[in-house]
């Protein structure tokens, strides 16, 4: 057996079923003994960074480590955007990649990959030797899974030519890991908080994905019963236990007016597996007069505020409310807080923007676009929102509960969105996926759209068309600098889909985003909707930093 | 750095009048929308405060302010510098005025200049905004001075 067979094996060992990248001599060996196996897929996609973009979505999506691969050198470099990106969303992930041979140090593919993965925010791996090839794997899976990050495993060319002589089977990485152990916070620590949260008056409960990860709803819901608390959700966690009374949205600057005012009457935050970053606080300024109670799984997480919260828990984020809601239910504690009528009222009408622009013949109001798709797509479809401008009239907009939202913005880059789209379509067994992302950010990987052809997935990817760099736009006007510079025209996005053997619209009225988006719900594959949006409309986030608005 | 430039008139009221107004800290300061002063220290600094409204977001600063007149030039300086409630925010700000005979209508003109300088964590997220909103304050400000010179003058 050769080194690259026993690579290859060793994935199908860790459990993996589908494998995103593309094809080169660094590693079309192991990927040719991966077509030998019949229990893994490989998908073949355009550009190695979609690849790990896909990887990215899917782990973000199963919360296990999705699985990429490029060849060496020129491949490898390609990676880099979606690296960083996966770093920042601490995404479990393994890119098994290719590397020139030691023996050839003037190789043409050459390149220092292991200084290119620490500068991507990844972890390193290289398989050194034959004897090194399972532990090499193993560890890959083992750090990928324990720090919650991408790796990059790096097989020189000459190693995975080597002959393997070990007959013993492949041990995973998941006879490393000790079986899954929920932590308990301190009780001194967990005393200390219930302190905090029977002497306030005004308690908001933020939740973040590390909530949603633990499980963590039924338990928020029933303590912000108890205390009285406004719910709120990081970006990350939009619209999740917004079903619930006394859910005010966002934390953070796409927070209403409305929960902006309430927030700021605020005398405790208790942050749930939410890093509670310069996003979600502005900066600690949308609570400025909260004494803050953090729990997390991590041994410490220093807010966005730079201020370390009043009372940190370790604590898985179940665990640690429903301990909270023990105490204080031991205390027979019980407050209105926040849950009146008064605030009930406040809080039904809050989503209204009324805001009127003035809308170009020929193009839609974009939150039109946003609650078209909203209403007519069904609520069991999950949705990614994009980047750049365009995020911020998907992200105020989009309100119907769904099983996940993903949004964007962990690296503040654009085109991230549409391999993420299909490496969480494929993560859920090719269910419908609607994406809305911006034109810049779906032009920069449209050549990958084929991918979404080719493999059938049933994903509608909804362009946000102002044919701008829309954030620069924005910004250039405000500042009023020549505006123009940022427009490009792009062609008709729905040809493109159709040319790649898919389906495509272009849509100037609200009338066509709405059949459009109906035509897909009745026969969902891959669709581009090319809804063309006015300049003119400003989102409620650039309203507010960019003019000063009380909006 | 912010600059402001403003002016306004004062009909019917000569220099001095105004002036006696003008450098009162007391009567400056309630003319700064969200400002209030606190305690007058040795050196004739007072402590202050300025809550500004970023967009929804209100930010608190807590400032030291300096007042300098000039009485027989009939000019002023005011220079504040503090920072917010979190220590995130910090700013400086200078503003000077000068009181002048306006003979075309037998008033006073006043002339406002300010700079201003924001650092720290608030001037990323308010960005433009910034901008839009101090110039508004002072154009406030503003308004307000002309409207209490006009009613001390006309009572």
């Amino acid at each position: 057996m050769k080194v690259y067979e026993r690579l290859a094996s060793a994935f199908a060992g860790e459990g993996v079923s589908h494998i995103f990248g593309m094809m080169g001599d660094g590693n079309m060996y192991w990927m040719d003994a991966l077509d030998k196996l019949t229990d893994v897929k490989v998908l073949e996609v355009r550009h190695e960074g979609v690849g790990l973009g896909m990887a990215d979505g899917w782990a973000r999506q199963t919360h296990t480590p999705g699985v990429c691969t490029a060849t060496c050198g020129p491949g490898v470099t390609q990676l880099a955007t979606a690296f960083v990106t996966a770093a920042r969303a601490e995404s479990p992930l393994v890119a098994f990649v290719g590397e020139f041979p030691g023996t050839d140090q003037d190789y043409i593919q050459r390149f220092d990959q292991s200084r290119f993965a620490a500068a991507c925010e990844a972890g390193f791996v290289r398989i050194t030797s034959p004897d090194y090839a399972d532990e090499a794997v193993r560890k890959a899976f083992y750090l990928a899974k324990l720090e919650s990050r991408p790796i990059m495993l790096s097989a020189p060319m000459d190693v995975q030519q080597m002959k393997f002589e070990d007959e013993e089977p492949y041990k995973p990485s998941s006879t490393l890991l000790p079986a899954r152990r929920i932590a308990r916070a301190d009780p001194d620590m967990l005393a200390k908080a219930a302190e905090i949260i029977a002497n306030s008056k005004k308690p908001v409960i933020v939740v973040g994905r590390g909530a949603m990860w633990s499980g963590a709803g039924d338990a928020v819901v029933k303590l912000g019963k108890r205390i009285g608390a406004l719910t709120a959700t990081t970006l990350r966690a939009k619209n999740w236990l917004a079903d619930n009374e006394y859910h005010a949205g966002i934390s953070g600057l796409y927070a209403t007016k409305t929960a902006i005012q309430l927030f700021e009457e605020a005398d405790c935050v208790i942050a749930v597996g939410a890093s509670m970053n310069r996003y979600t606080t502005e900066h600690g300024y949308l609570y400025p007069n909260a004494r803050y109670i953090h729990l997390d799984a991590k041994a410490h997480v220093m807010m966005g505020s730079g201020r370390a919260a009043d009372c940190y828990l370790q604590t898985d984020a179940k665990a640690g409310i429903e301990d909270l809601e023990a105490l204080l239910a031991k205390r027979s504690f019980r407050s209105t807080g926040y849950r009146t009528g008064e605030v009930l009222e406040r809080l039904s009408n809050q989503f209204e923007d009324r805001t009127q622009f003035e809308i170009e013949p020929g193009t839609i109001d974009p939150r039109e676009v946003c609650r078209v798709i909203d209403e007519t797509v069904p609520g069991s479809i999950g949705l990614l929102t994009g980047s750049g401008a365009s995020a911020g009239f998907s992200t105020v907009t989009f309100q119907r509960p769904r099983p996940f939202l993903h949004a964007a913005q962990f690296f503040g880059c654009i085109g991230q969105m549409l391999p993420a789209a299909m490496g969480m379509c494929v993560a859920t067994g090719n269910k419908p996926t609607l994406l809305v992302d911006g034109d810049a950010s779906t032009m920069m990987h449209i050549s990958d759209f084929d991918t979404a052809v080719r493999y059938k997935m049933p994903l509608l990817a909804v362009v946000l068309n102002d044919q701008a760099l829309g954030s620069e736009y924005h910004k250039m006007r405000a500042h009023k600098m020549k505006a123009e510079l940022s427009t490009i025209p792009t062609p008709n996005i729905g040809e493109i889909a159709k040319a790649m053997g898919g389906r495509g619209r272009l849509a100037t009225t609200v009338e066509e985003v709405r059949a459009a988006a109906a035509e897909w719900v009745a026969n969902p594959g891959p669709m581009i909707i090319d809804a063309r949006i006015s300049r003119n409309a400003i989102t409620i986030a650039h309203r507010r930093v960019l003019y000063g608005k009380d909006e | 750095m912010i600059e402001i430039n403003e002016q306004f008139e004062v009909p019917s009221a000569a220099p001095p009048f105004v002036w006696n107004l003008l450098s009162d800290p007391h009567a400056v300061v309630g003319c700064v929308p969200g400002a209030a002063l606190g305690e007058e220290h040795e050196d004739g600094s007072f402590d202050g405060s300025l809550t500004v409204k970023f967009g929804p977001a209100k930010v608190t600063f807590r400032a030291r302010i300096d007042l300098d007149l000039d009485q027989s030039a009939m000019t002023g300086r005011v220079t504040a510098r503090g920072k917010d409630n979190q220590g995130g925010t910090r700013f400086k700000a200078s503003m000077s005025f000068k009181v002048t005979d306006n003979a075309e209508n037998a008033g006073t003109t006043v002339l406002i200049k300010g700079e201003n300088e924001i650092t720290g964590k608030l001037a990323g997220i308010v960005e433009a905004g910034a901008k839009i909103v101090i110039k508004r304050m002072a154009a406030e400000f503003s308004e307000n001075l002309a409207a209490r010179c006009a009613g001390a003058n006309t009572a």
